[in-house]
């Protein structure tokens, strides 16, 4: 099986390659066909690849040396264990179901910018696959890279908008604040154990002194800050929303965003042996959880609200990781991939239906009109909510279960996130399916369901939401949790858990009577009079999300440009531009005065050459008072 | 031996050639023939299938580096006469004397990289020397060949007589000429601590820094480059000189006990100063020929690291790279240059609109001169400072740092070519470009290109 | 101070004051007749380390036929004293100044060398310059040079051609 895996990157590198080459002269069709077909090829392999890790164990192979300096040794190889080959099925999965969606979705765009669009897409998920595929920190680092250049180039994939732009521009100088977090990480990785394997980093882990570790987690941990959207870097993502809906389902939503959950899940070693980093993590999480929450309250664009939904669920998911539960986090990645690639795929249903229309208040009673969609985009809504059966049910109360056993406090405010979680999601709900339509004449008589290539996504997705749980049904519920065993070659054991299981049925209570009241509350609120007014008082705070861009543009960017100006008014004019001149100048006097030596004379030239023989006898003669002169002056 | 002694024959019978015909075409092809039959018999000899065997008696000493060197000498020369045999034939009416003094002249560097003894090194230097005198006068109608004919005989008469009062010297302190100095029994004059022996070896150094154009012993290079027919300055500012380069490694390889730590001094003095007068200079001139003989002592100071390095196996790895990828890019460029119609910087004007081929060759070309990476003159550099590096550690990193400043300054008056060529409005005029011309470019920039990219092709190839 | 002694001081000061001459004197006609005495010197030196074969050759190559040569050629040319470029005074000065500093330092190291102290030469020793030694010499231990030295001949004299015929 070894000789398959590198065929999974291969294929939408393929894809990349030929629809990015050949957008002028592909037709549509074709086009769709090459870049959803070639992720169809890397799903089957990575189902190959999957059963084969589940029956014969981890492999790593090697390719070809990457970087060979002195001592330091980079290999390009891949690793395919439980962790990673989970994360290619997730990845080439539901990126598949994505890509069939969106040759329906971009169907409006002229050939050539729909092969531009399904080149990123496949070069997007080339790069998702070297980043999780990797068996070494350099090489999740070129994934790492590359996944934010993709999501640079599709959230500004409609270029013409500047606004489009700037917030294509926001997320990657976001992302790029995190990267150097993880650069700083791996070289001190690589100073201290000199490499950047995972199998060698974790073997000799134990030689690092709690400095290091807790250094080298800490600032792996602002890399994932930067990329999975957590406080203080998560401002890119809501505006990130201003690229193509599908774009928003696979990058921001189900995969690329939690590529910092994947990395610190597999640097679990190093992160098990840093307490400090653990608090940090789980606190970061939390209050993400919480406060982005809050700001999803009150948005009333149809994404946005998805977007402050999903930082706030990587914010479980690292609070998961803070309380050491590294198979809750992976599991809740899963299922969130399946609900809020659904969501999203669902949201952009209702915009493809509304002709770009995306504000909630402007719809209404679309149930009637969309039956499909709604019942598939109520099904995500009912998985995130986290009431069972359905999925999210699982995951989230697997976290909010070890959150428990470390520190109760965790729990209640983790329960607290999940009621507002319901509430809002079921508010989205009930404004846009329920009530009365509230948009123009016109538009409701162009409302119509989606396309075939759209619908049947979503379906497999609302299957998989409704189904993708059962994988790990915990012991107290009669299960084995599949998912569980299947990991723990990969995940260190997580902390017992010390709660009985009286407890554990308690708390699980709580937690969804709390979210099902809040979805009952949401729906009889919303149905009949939904919020059309911008909100007052508080509520106005939260709509406009705190202030915190606000608040960042005064504190960092607008400094940073008065820095900027300054340097470029006095310090590059004056001196920069004058010192590159002043050499440039100096360069070419002396090149005026050399030249005069050149004078043609013979006798002339023999006069230098005989004082020059007379120097370097002269210099030949002195050279030990000389030597030692010169070796105290270096 | 067989390439001393077939060079010699190569030049009786292109001498002879021009009597039995006055097609100039027909010479050349003779010539090209005869090297290809050299680079044959030297490949033989390289890989002991076959070679004269002569009893030297210990005067040559023949090994494999030398060989090496000799190839790549012969190969440049190859393309060297592909590339401009025409223009070899427009020189003058004596084509195939001319074709006959560069065979001398390369049996002179046959001799020069064999020699195990002063007598022959000595030999070596006149029999590659005094047919240069006589190319660079060959334009006999323009008063500026002559004069650099001139100044360069007198000149390398200067530089002899100091070479001969150094062998004397030497000779006066171990009794003998030998390179490795064995004490001789006759008159027993070996004396550990003899300051003559040494005295001699400065000016025996003193002279081929002259032979190399190393500052401040470079005075004749510009005047003579530059009055010299053009095929002739390619010539010697190439194949010339990079054998000079191996005297000066042979030399001190064997006499490596006899330098005295002020070659610590001495060495990085001659490189500053070389490095300056090349670079800086460089960048005053209005004419691509002139601006070329100048780059071409500002490339020496650069080869002169693998004399400071002591010849560690990285310095003669990288000398053998040196070799090749300067003479290599440096005949190109004067293919290219001597057909254009005019010299100066702004005869370039707007070539590349006029042959993007040529202009991209000559790019290439360029780029690999001033070193940048994925050109050979990259790796060229790049090994010359790893040589010094590798031989005197952390004292010669500030001559590195130098070293590379200067390079730096070099990318201007390299540059000036290529901003000429494609961003200049005008109509730069070529002449006589024809597909074979264009080929024997293509195989020029390739080979820039692929040892810029696996230079270990080439060092393994060394090593076996 | 042995007759032999004297001889050498009095040759060394002739060729001395004979290669000066031949540089400041304003005739080239002179010059040429005073190298030939430097000529004569030098054959003189030969014929005291026992090298009379080697005198011979000095004499009739250098002085007998080359120096003609230059005569001729002087003659033929024709020139007079108002064609010798007048050099500048100053870089005369220095090169003077220089060359004295050279001759110095040389002087000063050698004189220092162990070997060469209260010797001058080697006088009446060896018989390497007798025409039978140095003949089985060139044809034993030194053909190869010497006939490699043919090329350079050669190469001389193509060049020879080449300049001097007309085209």
């Amino acid at each position: 099986m070894n000789q398959l895996v590198y065929l999974v990157p291969l294929f939408p590198l393929i894809g990349f390659l030929i629809n990015g080459l050949g957008r002028k002269s592909l037709s549509k069709s074709l086009i769709g066909v090459i870049g959803s077909g070639t992720i169809l090829a890397s799903f089957i392999v990575s189902l190959v690849l999957f059963f084969n890790v589940k029956n014969n164990g981890a492999v790593v192979v090697d390719y070809f040396n990457f970087i060979n300096i002195d001592s330091l040794k980079i290999s390009f190889a891949f690793q395919i264990d439980a962790l990673s080959s989970l994360f290619l099925l997730i990845i080439t999965g539901v990126g598949f179901l994505i890509h069939v969606y969106s040759t329906a979705y971009m169907q409006d765009e002229e050939p050539q910018h729909y092969g531009r669009y399904f080149a990123y897409l496949n070069l997007f998920v080339f790069s998702m696959l070297l980043l999780v595929m990797g068996a070494n920190y350099v090489i999740m680092f070129i994934g790492w890279e590359g996944v934010g250049l993709c999501s640079y180039l599709l959230i500004g994939f409609w270029f013409k908008n500047d606004n489009y732009n700037y917030a294509a521009k926001k997320a990657f100088v976001m992302n790029r604040i995190g990267d150097l977090g993880f650069l700083l990480a791996v070289f001190w990785l690589i100073a201290k154990l000199g490499t950047a394997n995972y199998a060698d980093v974790f073997a000799h882990a134990s030689s690092l002194t709690p400095f290091d570790v807790t250094a080298i987690t800490l600032l792996l941990f602002v890399g994932a800050m930067g990329k999975s959207a957590q406080i203080p870097l998560y401002t890119w993502l809501p505006d990130a929303m201003a690229g193509p809906t599908p774009v928003s389902a696979l990058i921001h939503a189900a995969t690329m965003v939690t590529a910092g959950i994947y990395m610190i899940a597999r640097s679990n070693v190093l992160y098990s042996m840093s307490a400090v980093t653990m608090n940090v993590v789980a606190i970061i999480g939390l209050v993400t959880a919480l406060f982005s929450a809050t700001i999803a309250l009150k948005q009333n664009d149809i994404k946005k609200v998805l977007a402050y939904s999903t930082v706030s669920q990587l914010g479980y998911m690292f609070l998961g990781l803070g309380v050491g539960a590294y198979t809750g986090a992976v599991f809740h990645v899963m299922t969130h991939a399946f609900f809020k690639a659904l969501l999203f795929l669902g949201a952009g249903s209702v915009i493809h239906a509304m002709h770009h229309e995306q504000d909630i208040r402007k719809m209404g009673g679309l149930k009637k009109h969309l039956p499909i969609t709604h019942l598939t985009f109520l099904i995500g809504c009912i998985a995130i909510s986290g009431i069972p059966p359905f999925s999210g049910f699982f995951s989230k109360d697997e976290i909010l279960a070890a959150a428990f056993a470390k520190n109760p406090v965790y729990w209640g405010l983790g329960v607290a996130g999940a009621a507002m979680t319901a509430f809002y999601m079921f508010r989205l709900y009930a404004t846009t399916f329920l009530g009365t339509f509230r948009g123009t004449h016109d538009q409701e008589h162009h409302l119509h369901e989606s396309p075939s290539a759209m619908t049947i996504p979503l379906m497999v997705l609302a299957l998989l939401s409704v189904v993708g749980g059962f994988v790990g049904v915990p012991e107290i519920l009669g299960g084995h949790h599949e998912l569980h065993g299947f990991l723990s070659s990969v995940l260190t054991t997580e902390v017992a858990h010390e709660s009985s299981k009286n407890t554990e049925y308690v708390l699980m209570g709580i937690s969804v009577a709390i979210a099902a009241i809040a979805i009952i509350f949401a729906i009889n609120k919303f149905s009949k009079k939904p919020e059309l007014q911008d909100a007052q008082g508080f509520g106005k705070v939260l709509e406009n999300k705190w202030y915190v861009d606000e608040l960042y543009d005064t504190f960092f960017v607008k400094t940073t440009l008065a820095k900027a100006k300054f340097l470029k008014d006095i310090i590059e004019k004056n001196v920069i531009d004058g010192a590159v001149n002043g050499v440039g100048k100096l360069v070419n006097y002396s090149s005026r005065q050399l030249r005069l030596i050149q004078s043609g004379q013979v006798g002339n030239y023999i006069l230098f050459m005989v004082l020059a023989i007379v120097v370097v006898i002269l210099l030949w003669v002195n050279d030990n008072h000389l030597y030692q002169y010169i070796s105290k002056l270096f | 031996m067989n390439a001393i002694i077939f060079s010699a024959l190569a030049g009786v019978v292109m001498m002879f050639s021009g009597i039995f015909t006055k097609n100039t075409s027909i010479i050349t092809n003779v010539a090209r023939v005869a090297l290809a039959v050299l680079i044959a018999v030297n490949l033989l000899d390289t890989y002991g299938g076959w070679m004269i065997a002569v009893d030297t008696k210990n005067l040559l000493s023949f090994n494999k580096f030398g060989f090496f060197f000799n190839t790549i000498l012969f190969v440049a020369t190859f393309l060297f006469f592909v590339l401009s045999g025409r223009d070899i034939e427009k020189v003058g009416s004596y084509t195939a004397e001319y074709y006959a003094l560069i065979f001398f002249s390369l049996c002179g560097i046959a001799v020069l990289t064999s020699f195990n003894n002063l007598l022959m090194m000595f030999l070596g230097v006149e029999i590659m020397s005094i047919p240069l005198y006589i190319l660079t006068g060959a334009d006999k109608k323009n008063l500026k060949s002559n004069e650099a004919s001139l100044k360069y005989f007198l000149m390398g008469s200067f530089s002899t007589g100091i070479m001969l009062m150094g062998i004397t010297l030497v000779y006066g302190a171990t009794g003998n000429f030998n390179l490795p100095p064995i004490s001789s029994a006759v008159t027993g004059a070996v004396v550990s601590d003899s300051i003559i022996g040494p005295l001699g070896l400065l000016l025996i150094f003193v002279s081929l820094c002259f032979k190399v154009s190393a500052a401040p012993f470079h005075f004749w290079t510009p005047d003579v480059y530059d009055g010299a027919p053009s095929v002739f300055t390619s010539f010697m500012a190439t194949i010339i000189k990079a054998a000079g380069f191996f005297a000066f490694i042979k030399l001190f390889e064997e006499r490596s006990s006899d330098l005295r730590v002020s070659w610590k001094i001495i060495m990085p003095v001659i490189i500053i100063a070389t490095l300056l007068a090349g670079n800086i200079t460089a960048v005053f001139q209005q004419s691509v020929k002139r601006m070329l003989a100048y780059s071409s002592i500002a490339q020496a100071g650069f080869m002169l690291f693998v004399v400071y390095a002591n010849n560690n196996s990285i310095g003669k790895e990288g000398i053998l790279l040196y070799a090749a990828a300067y003479s290599l890019a440096t005949i190109g460029i004067f293919a290219i240059l001597i057909r254009m119609k005019d010299y100066t910087f702004n005869g370039y004007n707007g070539l590349a609109k006029k042959e993007p081929f040529i202009a991209a060759v000559n790019t290439i070309l360029l780029l690999s001169l001033a070193g940048i990476p994925l050109t050979a003159g990259f790796f060229a550099k790049y090994y010359m400072l790893a040589a010094a590096i590798n031989a005197g550690g952390k004292s010669v990193l500030w001559l590195v740092v130098i070293a590379v400043l200067f390079a730096a300054v070099s990318v201007y008056y390299y540059f000036r070519v290529i901003q000429a060529m494609y961003f200049k409005e005008g109509d730069a005029e070529v002449e006589n470009v024809n597909n074979r011309f264009k080929f024997g470019l293509l195989i020029i920039a390739a080979l820039i290109i692929s040892i810029g990219i696996l230079p270990s092709v080439l060092l393994n190839w060394f090593y076996f | 101070m042995s007759a032999i002694q004297i001889l050498f001081w009095f040759l060394s000061g002739l060729a001395l004051v004979s290669a000066i001459m031949v540089l400041i004197s304003k005739n080239p006609v002179h010059s040429v007749l005073w190298l030939v005495m430097v000529f004569f010197a030098i054959s003189g030196h030969y014929i005291l380390m026992n090298a009379q074969f080697l005198a011979i050759v000095n004499l009739i190559v250098y002085a007998g036929a080359i120096m003609v040569l230059f005569l001729f050629v002087i003659m033929l040319m024709n020139l007079d004293k108002t064609s010798d470029p007048q050099k500048n005074w100053w870089m005369k000065l220095a090169g003077v100044i220089s060359g004295g500093c050279l001759l110095m330092e040389m002087a000063t190291l050698v004189r220092q060398a162990a070997e060469m102290k209260e010797k001058t030469v080697m006088m009446k020793e060896g018989s390497i310059g007798l025409i039978g030694n140095l003949g089985k010499l060139l044809f034993s231990d030194y053909v190869v040079p010497f006939e490699i030295s043919s090329v350079l001949f050669l190469s001389a004299m193509v060049g020879a051609v080449v300049i001097g015929k007309k085209n």
